[in-house]
């Protein structure tokens, strides 16, 4: 592959992730609707916000550190794309692998907690006080589930994890040759995306959105083009390792929403866990649940 | 007021300098369609007019379908919603919250007790007018609106806001002096804010020839230097907060 080429893919691959991360969004907040017997946002919506947030007249910074903090956010997460294959584009996915993966899905976190830090609110110290502790709570069980797929297939790298997957058929995908460890990391997915039941963090009623609070204008567009890219990653790196990646761009687009909405759909039907109880909850069942998988798979 | 002459006349601020870009005006009207299209709105529930807002917010009425959804913070807002009465010292923390805002930031007046004091008309503590203190955007009056008419305003602020002819936020800039006048009429002088308004609308060009006047200097005698809120570990002993 020629470095023009490279340069193009390095290029793509985030916008084609933030565009498909759009939809997710506009599905996440379709499905909510349909759950609450609503109508739900237009098509456009996750567009307009954006466009809305950045077009503010009046920017409010309370800081170097603060723009930084954002800058962190997403660009952890459009350096994550680079790494995880789609379908006809590698990137640079044979080279960092899916430990470096798993290493700059956890930057965007400490990136808002930089941002979060210099403005000096309560309510986001708390906020991002306990986003950093459910961090802790769902990376254990996702760690174990990581090492257990890397483990069965002998690689880390994804570009030959998806391979393997796809030349075994539906028998060789991870879900079906791991079943146990597919339902700690649907688990620990749950978890990354921070949706209802394990959304102590940002919980608007009790700490107005946590981490968001002194958020306005164009760092609060950063946030939501951010969550557009958290969903795309959860999603696609799930596929990629459970479901045998994208055989092609509609397989792998309908396998990455299929996957988002079972979390999201549970979402709406529970309250929250306080903190403590969701590291137990997480400590507890997806971190057990792993083990016995991991058993099994090193068997 | 037997002139001519004699009528006031209020000057607009100087427009801006024409841009080069041939797809500007293109630009302004796909951003005001945005802004129309998305309205994160703070609800400040005063009175009995918040009853009204679960209902147009959720399954029967379902604002979301309009791009409208409720946010909790001032920092995310757009719309500022005060539905009912302001009592005097409500009023403190309704200002205090929309200086915090970020433009363009749209007020709503919900109920009759906004628009003219309602049937708190005789009431010593409540503030009869909204809009002498805040600039106000949509009146919505009934007592109260039913959440058909809450969303008959909303609407008409959206188009508004597409016709791009809702900017009553850089009238708070520019006409910064009169409603801090009626702001001290109520509080006393030395009412302030922790938020520089003058100096913001020096920073994003929205100053008008009355933004300063006599009222803003009294601020600037009483301006007293901001301290950080004191964080305590012990919840039981919270320190009293102003």
């Amino acid at each position: 592959m020629s470095l023009a080429e490279l340069l193009l893919e390095l290029l793509v691959m985030p916008l084609v992730a933030f565009v498909i991360g759009l939809g997710m969004v506009l599905m996440m907040r379709r499905i909510g609707a349909r759950l609450q017997r609503r109508v739900g946002p237009p098509f456009f919506q996750p567009l307009y916000d954006i466009v809305k947030l950045y077009g503010k007249r009046t920017q409010t910074s309370h800081g170097l550190v603060h723009d930084i903090g954002i800058v962190m956010a997403v660009g952890g997460y459009v350096a994550a794309e680079t790494l995880l294959p789609m379908p006809g584009m590698n990137g640079i996915a044979e080279k960092g692998g899916l430990i470096t993966l798993v290493y700059l899905m956890m930057v965007p976190s400490l990136g808002m907690a930089l941002g979060v830090g210099q403005c000096a609110n309560p309510n986001g110290s708390i906020g991002i006080g306990r986003a950093l502790t459910a961090m802790l709570a769902y990376d254990v069980p996702f760690v174990i589930v990581v090492f257990g797929v890397a483990f069965h297939f002998g690689s880390t790298n994804l570009v030959s994890i998806i391979e393997l997957q796809q030349a075994a058929g539906i028998a060789g995908w991870g879900a079906v040759q791991m079943p146990l460890l597919a339902i700690a990391g649907l688990f620990a997915l749950h978890g990354m995306l921070g949706k209802q039941p394990f959304e102590i963090y940002i919980a608007p009623a009790e700490i107005a959105t946590g981490p968001m609070v002194e958020m306005s204008g164009k760092f609060m567009g950063g946030l939501f083009v951010m969550q557009s890219f958290q969903l795309y990653t959860a999603s696609a790196l799930y596929v990629t390792l459970f479901l045998g990646g994208g055989e092609n761009w509609l397989f792998f687009i309908v396998k990455c929403f299929a996957v988002l909405a079972i979390p999201v759909s549970l979402a709406f039907l529970f309250p929250r866990y306080r903190t403590e109880d969701l590291v137990r909850v997480f400590w507890k069942w997806p971190v057990m649940i792993g083990l016995i998988g991991l058993a099994f798979v090193m068997r | 007021m037997s002139t001519l002459k004699d009528i006031p006349v209020r000057y607009e601020a100087e427009e801006a300098p024409a841009r080069s870009n041939p797809l500007a005006n293109v630009f302004d009207e796909f951003m005001n369609f945005c802004r129309s299209r998305s309205l994160f709105m703070l609800h400040y529930c005063t009175g009995c007019g918040a009853i009204e807002l679960p209902p147009a917010m959720t399954s029967r009425f379902d604002m979301e379908r309009l791009g409208i959804q409720p946010m909790v913070t001032p920092r995310q807002a757009d719309i500022l919603l005060v539905t009912g009465y302001v009592s005097v010292k409500t009023l403190k923390r309704v200002i205090l919250t929309y200086e915090q805002m970020a433009s363009p930031k749209y007020v709503v007046g919900i109920c009759s007790c906004t628009v003219n004091g309602g049937m708190y008309w005789q009431s010593y503590a409540t503030a009869k007018k909204l809009n002498d203190y805040l600039p106000v955007d949509v009146y919505i009056a009934g007592c109260m609106p039913r959440p058909e008419a809450v969303i008959e305003g909303l609407r008409k602020l959206q188009a508004n806001i597409a016709a791009g002819t809702s900017d009553n936020w850089k009238d708070y800039y520019q006409r910064y002096d009169h409603y801090l006048a009626n702001q001290q009429r109520l509080f006393g002088e030395t009412w302030q804010t922790p938020t520089d308004v003058i100096g913001e609308a020096k920073r994003y060009g929205v100053i008008g020839p009355e933004t300063e006047g006599e009222h803003t200097r009294l601020l600037g005698q009483h301006k007293q230097p901001l301290e950080p809120l004191r964080m305590t570990l012990n919840a039981g002993k919270l320190e009293r907060m102003e």
